[in-house]
Order: C-alpha cells, then sequence, then structure tokens
C-alpha cells in the first residue's frame, strides 16, 4: 500500500492524526497531554520526514523514532515553540541560541565531510546537502532543507478559500497550475458543484503547458550539468516560447490567477500550429541530442534508483517513473480519452529520467492539441459547505496532494504535501555508485521543488 | 555537427530578432556605457533566494536565454559573493535564511550594493506575515534599488537593472 502523507490536525480537545494511504486514510485521535504517536518509518522511510515535522508543528512525540531531530526549526529557532499549536498567534519570533545540528555523517579512516549549501552556486533555491566522502565516491547524502519555509499552513489558516487562493498559487511557481487545479478540485467539492468538460478541457491544456515548460527547462538544464551547453541555449529558446504562450493564454508567464472558472478565447488554429512547430523543434532536438555519445556516457548508469528502493520510499512522479513504477494522477478516463500514456522508463538512472521527459513533452503535445476548443463559459462558485477536503493533482513534478479542512467558511487546516516533499529523501539512494561531481547532474534530473517542500 | 550549424544559420540570431528588441536597443547602449564607466565593463551579480516561489530565479534564469542574452551586455551571474559586486535578493526572508543572507552579503567586498526583485522582499507580495518571515529585507540590509513585479519579467529586470545603474 503506498504511503502519501501523514500529517495532524488540532482538535478542541485532542490531536488527530491522519494517514494517508493509496486506497485508504486512517485518522488516529491524541490526547492533547503528552501527545505520542508511533512511527511509521520502519515501514514507510519516507514518513520520518512527515513525523519530524509534525513534532516541530504541533509538539507531537514520536516515541520510536530513530530520528527525533528538528525538520522544520534550525539551529537559531526558539525552543518549545509549535507554531501550529491553535494558540501559537505571534508574528515574530526572536533568534535563539545557536545549537549545531547533528548530521548524518559516516566516519572513518580517510573518510570526511563536505558540506554544500544552503545558497548555491547557480541560479537556484537554498537548501543544504551533506555528503560524506570516500575521495570522489559518495558515501552518504543528507538532504537538509527547510530554508525557505515561510509558514504558509500557519498564513492560510482563518482565510476563506477565496482569499487563499493568491497564496495557494505562489506556493511553488513551477508547479502554480497544479496547486491551483488542487484548490479548484477542493472549491468544488466544497460547494458540491461538477465542473463543465470545456472547464475541465481548458485547466488540463494550461497543466500539460506548464508540464511541457517545466520539462523543456529540464531538457536544456540536465545536459548543460553535464557541460553540453549548447542544450540548455536550444531547450530555453522553446522554454520561453511556450512561457510567453503561457503569457497569451492567461496573462501571466506562470499562469498565477490562470484557473478561474472562466473560460476565454483562444485561437485554435494559431494555437495548433504553434504546438505543431513546437513539435518539430522538439523532434529535431531529440534526433539531435541522442547522437551525442559523450552525453549519454554521462547520463547512462549514473544516479541510479532501483524500482525496489522507489518503492520502499513511496516515490513518485518523474521519478518513480523512470524507475518503472506506473504511478500517475492522469490515469483518468478523461485523460485518457484525450490521448493520454503513461511514459515509463526502466532504467532509473539520469537518461531514463531525461528520456522520459521527452516523452512526456511530446504525449502533453498531443494531448493540448485534443484539449483544444472554442468556448467563453463561466461558472459561478457557490458558498462553501464546511468539511474536510481532499485533492490531487499530477504537478510537473509528480503527485501532488492537498487537504483543506473549512470550518465556519474558513480554513481550519490547511496542509499540502508537495511530490518533492517525498522524493527529496528518495535521492540519497541515487548516489551510491557515483562521484561527488555527478551530484549536481542527478539532482538536476530529478528537479525537485524546494519552494513546495518546505513551504 | 553539419545538421546543428544548418539550423543554427536558418535560425539566426534570436537577440536580434524579437518585438521587444526596439525597446532594449534604445537602453542597450545605455547600460553597456554605465556598466563601462562605472564597472570597467562588467556587472557581477550573485543572486540569492530568501525564501521566493522560485519564479524569480526562473526568470532570472531566462535572461540568460538566446532571446534577452544578458551577458552581452556585460553583466554576470557569478557563482560566489566574493565575486560579486551586487547582491540580487528574491524572496521573503524567511527566519531560517535571514542568518544566511546576512553572511553572504558580509563576503562581497566593498563596494557593494543590494537589489531586491521582486514583490516578496519588499513584503508587497500576497504573503502575510507570519512568524517565518522576517521581510521587508530593508529591515535587515540597505537596499539601493527595488525591481517590482511577481514576478519580474526579464524585461522588466533589465530596464530595472538600467534604473540601478541610473541612480548609483
Amino acid at each position: 500500500m503506498r504511503f502519501i502523507a501523514r500529517y495532524a490536525k488540532e482538535l478542541e480537545k485532542s490531536f488527530e492524526i491522519v494517514t494517508v494511504y493509496e486506497n485508504e486514510i486512517q485518522k488516529e485521535k491524541i490526547s492533547k497531554e503528552n501527545p505520542s504517536i508511533k512511527t511509521l518509518a520502519k515501514k514507510h522511510p519516507c514518513a520520518i520526514w512527515f513525523e519530524r515535522k509534525m513534532h516541530d508543528d504541533f509538539g507531537i512525540v514520536i516515541e520510536d523514532a530513530f530520528d527525533a531531530r528538528p525538520l522544520v526549526h534550525q539551529e537559531r529557532f526558539p525552543k518549545n515553540i509549535h507554531p501550529l499549536r491553535k494558540n501559537f498567534q505571534e508574528k515574530k519570533i526572536n533568534e535563539a541560541p545557536y545549537v549545531q545540528y547533528k548530521y548524518e555523517a559516516i566516519k572513518g579512516d580517510g573518510v570526511f565531510q563536505v558540506a554544500v549549501g544552503p545558497i548555491h552556486a547557480g541560479i537556484i533555491e537554498p537548501g543544504h546537502f551533506q555528503f560524506s566522502q570516500a575521495g570522489e565516491e559518495m558515501l552518504h547524502l543528507e538532504v537538509r532543507h527547510f530554508y525557505k519555509n515561510r509558514g504558509i499552513e500557519k498564513m492560510l489558516e482563518g482565510k476563506t478559500l477565496k482569499e487563499a487562493k493568491p497564496i495557494i498559487e505562489r506556493i511553488s511557481g513551477n508547479e502554480s497550475i497544479a496547486y491551483q487545479i488542487c484548490w479548484r478540485d477542493i472549491a468544488l467539492q466544497a460547494s458540491s458543484q461538477e465542473l463543465s468538460l470545456s472547464l475541465q478541457k481548458r485547466d488540463a491544456f494550461l497543466l500539460e503547458l506548464e508540464r511541457i515548460i517545466h520539462h523543456l527547462t529540464d531538457l536544456g538544464f540536465i545536459p548543460n550539468d553535464a557541460g553540453f551547453g549548447t542544450a540548455l541555449a536550444y531547450a530555453s529558446k522553446l522554454c520561453e516560447d511556450a512561457r510567453r504562450k503561457m503569457q497569451e493564454f492567461t496573462g501571466h508567464r506562470f499562469g498565477f490567477g490562470a484557473i478561474n472558472f472562466e473560460n476565454s478565447y483562444i485561437n485554435i488554429i494559431e494555437t495548433k500550429e504553434w504546438l505543431k512547430n513546437l513539435h518539430k523543434s522538439i523532434s529535431y532536438f531529440k534526433e539531435w541530442i541522442i547522437d551525442i555519445p559523450s552525453l549519454w556516457d554521462r547520463f547512462d548508469t549514473t544516479g541510479k534508483l532501483h524500482i525496489k528502493k522507489a518503492i520502499k520510499y513511496d516515490s513518485v512522479g518523474v521519478v518513480a517513473r523512470a524507475s518503472g513504477l506506473s504511478i500517475d494522477r492522469r490515469l483518468t478516463p478523461f485523460y485518457l480519452k484525450h490521448d493520454f500514456v503513461m511514459s515509463n522508463e526502466i532504467s532509473g538512472d539520469v537518461s531514463a529520467r531525461f528520456k522520459l521527459r521527452l516523452a512526456e513533452v511530446f504525449n502533453s503535445l498531443t494531448m493540448m492539441k485534443n484539449f483544444l476548443e472554442e468556448d467563453s463559459s463561466k461558472m459561478k462558485l457557490q458558498a462553501p459547505k464546511d468539511g474536510e477536503y481532499m485533492s490531487f493533482c499530477e504537478s510537473s513534478i509528480g503527485e501532488l496532494f492537498m487537504a483543506i479542512d473549512i470550518k465556519d467558511s474558513k480554513i481550519e487546516r490547511f496542509f499540502v504535501r508537495d511530490p518533492s516533499f517525498v522524493n527529496w529523501q528518495a535521492l540519497h539512494l541515487m548516489m551510491y555508485d557515483d562521484i561527488i561531481a555527478d551530484f549536481p547532474l542527478i539532482n538536476k534530473s530529478c528537479d525537485l521543488s524546494y519552494a513546495g517542500s518546505d513551504l | 555537427m553539419i545538421k546543428f550549424l544548418n539550423r543554427r544559420l536558418k535560425l539566426g540570431i534570436l537577440t536580434q530578432n524579437i518585438e521587444f528588441d526596439a525597446e532594449i536597443k534604445k537602453i542597450e547602449k545605455e547600460i553597456k556605457d554605465k556598466v563601462t564607466k562605472k564597472f570597467a565593463g562588467s556587472l557581477a551579480i550573485r543572486m540569492v533566494d530568501s525564501g521566493s516561489c522560485n519564479a524569480c530565479e526562473t526568470e532570472c534564469n531566462a535572461l540568460s536565454n538566446p532571446y534577452y542574452n544578458l551577458e552581452r551586455l556585460g553583466i554576470y551571474f557569478v557563482a560566489s559573493p566574493r565575486h560579486a559586486d551586487v547582491m540580487l535578493i528574491s524572496g521573503i526572508m524567511t527566519f531560517n535564511m535571514t542568518p544566511h543572507v546576512k553572511e553572504a552579503y558580509e563576503q562581497i567586498p566593498a563596494p557593494k550594493w543590494i537589489i531586491t526583485l521582486g514583490d516578496c522582499p519588499a513584503m508587497e507580495s500576497v504573503f502575510e506575515k507570519t512568524y517565518a518571515i522576517q521581510a521587508p529585507i530593508s529591515d535587515h540590509l540597505k537596499v539601493t534599488h527595488h525591481i517590482q513585479g511577481c514576478p519580474p519579467s526579464p524585461q522588466t529586470i533589465i530596464q530595472g537593472l538600467l534604473d540601478f545603474l541610473r541612480k548609483i
């Protein structure tokens, strides 16, 4: 049973722990005095971040945890503050004395540590990587994030769904449409309404456009990290073209505010022509890049994630599909009707993830053509009813999960699990056969979001 | 290789072929002159993300694509703060990033300037104050210039850099 998420919420007299599996949701109530739970990390290793986060956010103790270090709260975060508790209302906290974080480190003769980040050498988000090295070879990597923690969950509490929308779409800029679609589905559930087919198509069209933009960026940056800069120049040109199209369709280069229950006119003939040309350009790119042996020398067998490990760590998205798993939230009658094809690779290395992205771009182009429809319908959203709602969406990184509780028409608890949150925890498994110089390449081939997982 | 060169010739130079080029032509010369005069021909920028949604970073990366190709104006993004003249900060200055941003700033040799990028660092974005947010950045460091937008488009960033060059 695939583990998806685990999170806590504060009720009047108790805490409720929600554990979400693929086909099951478990709820457990625990007392507010001395709250404690048992860990799931022995069976699902990636549960550990969820549980460490729960401890930071609510002060819930994980009884048998093998790792009880703080996750979100870093060296200077004041002790005994649990910001997601309802009685915590401060808008400012003061720096506490520095307490060293104990990194996972392998010790031994000639083994040394390499610390990378939080600020990296390129234009990239902040996060820390701690390597244990034997010469060039990586023995172990610990990923440590949450530098970008903005307190989004707390920020959204007490807001209406409508007020929360502009914030939700800016949680992770590269996945904005996916976050908006998750929000849309929750808003629809809460008002017991259904979306018209044409609006579904328009939203799906934009989601695929976002996926193409994200994949094209990676198709340029992955070869660039292997020293093949021309590919970046070529792919970033295509990426810029696609982003300008996004601006044309939604009025925003990242599609902020695009999912609004309102269809606007799209010139179908022009768009089809553009899709055709993009298809041609990417076909050329594929043919050209497949023919560069020195590049594939770097890609093949680098950063391998074995399918057994991918299952064990409950990986999702591009990372899981490149290792041979068939996990995709687009596996629905609606998408299948519009020619969705599950892309898979089996080798689980950088080249698998690269090829998978290429295949997905082609499939997205086909689907986008099928989604096109001339329509300018509108829909009015009714007032939301109180309740607990959940939704899923396949973002360009992987499966996105969102849960919102509404009480008195306001958000009582907001939780979102970015696909990156689980995939980051599988990153260290890809390192064991490689040298440290391969790390940027491997990291880029997964292209996970920092902002989405840090919240 | 020949196939690639053929295509390269057919495509031409993209920087010269865009509608916004007429606008950039006007400011291009001024930027180049100012960079030459004030920064001996090369302005080195260290981009630091203090807690953004990654859209501002994506737009900065777009500055290097063949359409904008910022480097032709003598403006570079550098890997280390010790090579930088200017620190370009995006993001909402989270509690966890604040000490690291300050440390990076200290590493830049004087004279140095700070430009803030996007609405977040000025606390003008949709995000509201929480315990984890320490923006505006001007509370912590001296900001010389601010480029507005959520996120600012590459065009706006280039214009913003020119405004900064005029200011100093």
